[in-house]
């Protein structure tokens, strides 16, 4: 193994680790201020550091302070204190392996050697994915068993009925995907997807198979336990459910744990229904073979994004009441300023990239980079949409919930499979 | 004797509502449009921004309470025990003096409301016969870091002064 190697293995694994706990803090900001604007509020705006509020996100900051900081109760009815405790870091942990066989950019070749772009370079793909996921119930059922409590009990038990109904009609729904694409292995699945439809239309999964879709983002939705599927808690008639007895941190790994969940299946849903890491009409190959193009666009397009971005900091960062000296304007003006500094080392590297190196493999190595951003953006547009949906849509009653799975989403499924491998074998 | 009885129209049996799918867009629409809306102008959010900007109080608001005076500044309250008797909460306790300002025979040594049994619901205000119990100060947000800072005592309800004029206090109707 050459030094290469294993730096390259140390930034892949560091990339899957550390970004889902990264986009736990981008998420729950998010959710908070997401729905907040969805329902004509402002949601948590004041916590600020030297007057810095970074749009809400330092809220996040001083959750995570008092749930470190509170007592971190075990209720002393509690016989399996061992699983009581195992049960949370199961549902986190299951959340972050997960996600280690997605692949966030296309396959990098240096020096004719080729590099997987995942946090471990396996074949296994999604049925990876479907191992590991199908294992976050687990952590709930042994919460509400564990938890010795109705509550408790009720959630995790109708957690299991729901993951039953759900999975099947997700595993439906991918074999006619499986059948289109030929593979389980996601890189390969990504770049299929790089190829255009009549010569205009990217060849993205929901374009091929929209009822497909449709049943998997439904199902990853049950699976992640997110409105309008998340019986488990049903604040309104069983507390919170499986989590009732969770306290303090306990409770945060739940609770991170569901943003972990969310980040996965929104990464596994951008990758097999909406292109993956492969920026439209713009497969790897175009990006490697006109990269001094590609650069001249980004260097075009950077400030422009900029511009906006600032209008939109200075209209929205400033004090709605007469106030002397408004500090938040103070404050949207070195928010500019540090905009404006990114944008110009952008502009430096990318300048340097157009005169200087051209070769093969930086040229590669921006096309990753660009890769890895159109990947994290699309995931976040994804994740918006559970957040959207979740203030949206009230909670199916439990027998509504499994009329759909098991009389509509399971013959829907079927049926998409017979529809799709017959179109597969006319075609071929 | 006829009851006129509408006839709610039960909606969610057509096929399309029964689809699930296009009622749900449509609901994201809507929320959709209350985003984006609140996010590229967030000047359109229905609130008030609270600690600095104070909600406009009327006359007739039941706030903390105070003892009013007469113009030379003694009090009007003659500890009739009025208000203590009709007290729902049981809250104000009164305990009864001598008086010798000549006015009258009696005046409260003691008067204490406490404000965690307290539920501003005004009858004390309508209880008094002289007027001297009033709760027009326009303060309804009452706070304090132990059960002590929430008794009021005679002094605290003299000291506190209303917030509205005379004429305004009396449009209310009292």
């Amino acid at each position: 193994m050459s030094q290469l190697d294993i730096l390259l293995i140390v930034l892949r694994v560091a990339f899957g680790a550390l970004v889902p706990l990264c986009f736990i803090a981008v998420l729950v900001w998010m959710e908070r201020r997401g729905c907040a604007f969805i329902q004509d509020r402002s949601g948590p705006n004041r916590c600020n550091i030297f007057g810095f509020r970074a749009a809400g996100l330092v809220q996040n900051l001083a959750d995570a302070v008092k749930l470190l900081t509170k007592e971190d109760v075990i209720p002393a009815h509690i016989r399996h204190k061992f699983y009581f405790v195992l049960a949370p870091v199961i549902v986190f942990a299951v959340g972050l392996i997960s996600f280690a066989a997605v692949p966030f950019a296309d396959t990098l070749v240096i020096n004719g050697k080729q590099y997987l772009m995942q946090a471990i370079p396996t074949d296994l793909g999604i049925l990876w994915f479907l191992a590991i996921v199908g294992f976050s119930v687990y952590g709930i059922i042994l919460a509400g068993w564990s938890s010795h409590n109705k509550y408790g009990m009720l959630g995790g038990l109708r957690s299991a009925a729901q993951v039953i109904s759900y999975e099947i009609p997700m595993g439906l729904a991918l074999i006619s995907l499986l059948v289109v694409y030929g593979t389980v292995n996601l890189t390969e699945i990504a770049q299929f997807q790089g190829k255009l439809l009549f010569g205009f239309i990217p060849m993205w999964g929901v374009v091929l198979q929209p009822l497909g879709a449709i049943i998997f983002i439904t199902a990853a939705f049950a699976e992640a336990n997110r409105v309008p599927f998340d019986l488990a808690e049903g604040e309104s008639e069983i507390v919170a459910g499986f989590h009732v007895e969770y306290s303090a941190m306990k409770f945060a790994m739940f609770f991170m744990g569901e943003y972990v969940a969310m980040f996965t299946s929104s990464a596994i849903i951008v990758t097999l229904f909406f292109g993956g890491f492969q920026i439209p009409w713009f497969p790897t190959e175009t990006l490697v073979n006109n990269s001094r193009v590609v650069t001249f666009l980004l260097m075009l397009l950077l400030p422009v994004f900029a511009l906006l971005f600032a209008g939109w900091i200075s209209k929205n960062n400033r004090s709605h009441y007469p106030r002397e000296n408004d500090p938040r304007v103070r404050e949207a003006n070195i928010y500019i300023k540090i905009l404006w500094g990114v944008v110009i080392a952008l502009e430096l590297v990318l300048f340097m990239f157009l005169i200087g190196g051209s070769g093969g493999t930086s040229a590669r190595i921006l096309a990753v980079c660009l890769q890895i951003v159109t990947f994290l953006v699309k995931v976040t547009l994804m994740c918006f949409v559970y957040v959207w949906v979740r203030w949206t849509l009230p909670r199916f009653r439990y027998d509504q919930l499994q009329r759909l799975g098991w009389q509509t989403l399971i013959p829907l499924s079927l049926l998409n499979i017979f529809v799709t491998s017959a179109v597969v074998i006319a075609l071929s | 004797m006829s009851t006129k009885v509408k006839i709610i129209e039960r909606k969610g049996d057509s096929l399309a509502e029964k689809l699930y799918l296009i009622e749900v867009f449509k609901g994201m629409a809507t929320t959709f449009g209350h985003f984006i809306r609140n996010f590229l102008d967030n000047s359109k959010l229905y609130i008030r921004h609270y600690p600095e900007v104070q909600p406009e109080i009327p006359a007739r608001w039941r706030g903390r309470h105070r003892l009013t005076t007469h113009e030379d500044g003694s009090m009007k309250c003659v500890a009739c025990y009025m208000c203590q008797t009709n007290c729902p909460a049981k809250c104000i306790s009164i305990d009864a003096g001598e008086r010798f300002d000549g006015r009258t025979e009696k005046m409260p040594v003691k008067f204490e409301i406490d404000l965690l049994e307290c539920i501003y619901c005004g009858y004390c205000v309508e209880a008094c016969p002289m007027d001297a119990i009033r709760m027009d100060t326009g303060i309804f947000s009452v706070t304090g870091n132990d059960r002590s800072q929430f008794v009021m005592t005679l002094s605290d309800l003299l000291a506190t002064k209303g917030a509205f004029t005379e004429e305004e206090y009396k449009k209310g109707g009292a």
